[in-house]
């Protein structure tokens, strides 16, 4: 998970992100950025995820978490 | 469920298209979108002109001047059609079926076999095999396949999933008995938990037609529909083809004993350029072996978009040249089948246009 925050801040269309920001604080933040993230973590951690499951995650932190629960 | 045919082969495909063409750029006003965010959903999805038929215009029209452009050519004999297997989740009627429509219309003989199948992006392998089965029978020797639909007319305006996508076409596909011993791999899945993924749910008998169906209605994403539009899980669909795609792919190839490398082209189902891009990355199939580019010339077709791609981008090479084809579409259902045979040596393989 090292590749985390830069593949994140990448998709997010930022320099850096933190693991506390609120992902609708993002202005990239909308349906085709979660989308992205749905191919991502399926092509690079065989994850797979819903949309509605990214959204409650909240968080950058969130995502992680959630993430890593099913790695 | 694995299924192998013996000595059939394709002799022929016309797509039918119609010339009514709606460009993207035309239509973001209408999406809850800015300009920026329909700009980059244009360039990662590989969004750019569609064809949509006209109001009123229905399968059965595209089908039948297809199938008259066929006679009118000496490409095809009209007494020679043993079955018409149509495949479309757009009837002209609850009843009858359209396939008896297109021989009325059409004055093909009554001594044939004319059958429906209700089934979407996965219907061309599924048609196929179908008539492939029906070609075991002595007296059926030529079996005619139409793929197509017209669901632009189901789908909300304001609704950028799907309506940047999609596409109308129909494509003929002769299927024959061969002289010459080949062996044909097949497969078949379907999943119905998942019926729900990709649906109109309204206007059939568990639902009927009613002015609270017909109502828009906005939702939390900004598409605004009703209950008669076409509403997709985009994300359950994506995560579905990634899990279930590559290994039917991985099986049928094994089955033949063959490798991806022994596989001329991969022409699949054309969702969208996104969701091709990424299968080629998951299955390390190289793009120029999967074509991506049928939704930004002409949009999806369900059913139709494989014998679309095959008339596009193999086009006229298939009359002189053959090629080892893997086949596969997936979509509502949920379905996925694959085909994997050689195609070739075709007497007709172009796309006309329907002037409605």
């Amino acid at each position: 998970m090292e590749d985390f925050i830069p593949s994140i801040a990448e998709l997010l269309e930022e320099e850096t992100v933190e693991l506390t920001d609120a992902l609708d604080s993002f202005e990239a933040w909308d349906s085709l950025t979660i989308l992205s993230m749905i191919a991502f973590f399926d092509s690079e951690y065989n994850v797979q995820l819903s949309a509605e499951e990214i959204e409650n995650s909240e968080t950058i932190l969130g995502i992680k978490e959630l993430v890593e629960s099913k790695m | 469920m694995n299924l192998k045919f013996k000595n059939k082969k394709i002799t022929g495909i016309l797509s039918v298209l119609p010339e009514n063409e709606i460009k993207f750029e035309d239509e973001i006003e209408n999406y809850a979108f800015s300009k920026s965010q329909s700009m980059k959903l244009k360039l990662i999805m590989g969004y750019n002109k569609r064809r949509v038929v006209k109001e009123g215009t229905t399968v059965s029209d595209l089908c039948i001047h297809g199938l008259q452009h066929l006679f009118d050519n000496n490409q095809l004999d009209k007494n020679d059609i043993d079955a018409l297997i149509l495949v479309s989740q757009s009837p002209d009627y609850f009843i009858p079926s359209t396939s008896h429509v297109i021989q009325g219309k059409l004055g093909l003989k009554t001594d044939m076999v004319c059958l429906d199948i209700s089934q979407a992006c996965s219907g061309y392998s599924i048609g196929l095999s179908q008539a492939f089965m029906l070609l075991d029978q002595e007296d059926i020797n030529k079996v005619v396949v139409v793929n197509g639909d017209t669901y632009s007319q189901k789908v909300s305006i304001q609704d950028r999933g799907s309506r940047p996508i999609t596409g109308d076409a129909v494509s003929i596909t002769i299927v024959e008995k061969s002289t010459t011993d080949n062996t044909i791999y097949g497969a078949i899945n379907t999943d119905g938990t998942g019926a729900e993924a990709l649906i109109i749910p309204a206007g059939g008998f568990r639902t009927p037609s009613t002015a609270e169906t017909a109502e828009l209605v906005q939702d939390s994403k900004g598409n605004t529909r009703s209950l008669e539009h076409l509403v997709m899980k985009g994300d359950d669909v994506f995560n579905f083809v990634q899990r279930e795609v590559p290994p039917m792919v991985d099986k049928i190839l094994e089955r033949a004993n063959v490798s991806k490398d022994d596989v001329d082209y991969f022409m699949f189902h054309q969702p969208n350029k996104f969701m091709l891009k990424k299968l080629a990355d998951k299955m390390e199939v190289p793009y120029e072996k999967m074509p991506n580019n049928i939704v930004e010339n002409f949009g999806n077709s369900n059913s139709a978009t494989i014998p679309v791609n095959i008339s596009f981008n193999l086009g006229e090479k298939l009359l002189d040249n053959s090629y080892f084809l893997c086949l596969a579409g997936f979509g509502a259902g949920l379905s996925w089948s694959s085909l994997l045979l050689e195609v070739g040596n075709l007497d007709f393989c172009e796309i006309i246009n329907y002037n409605n």
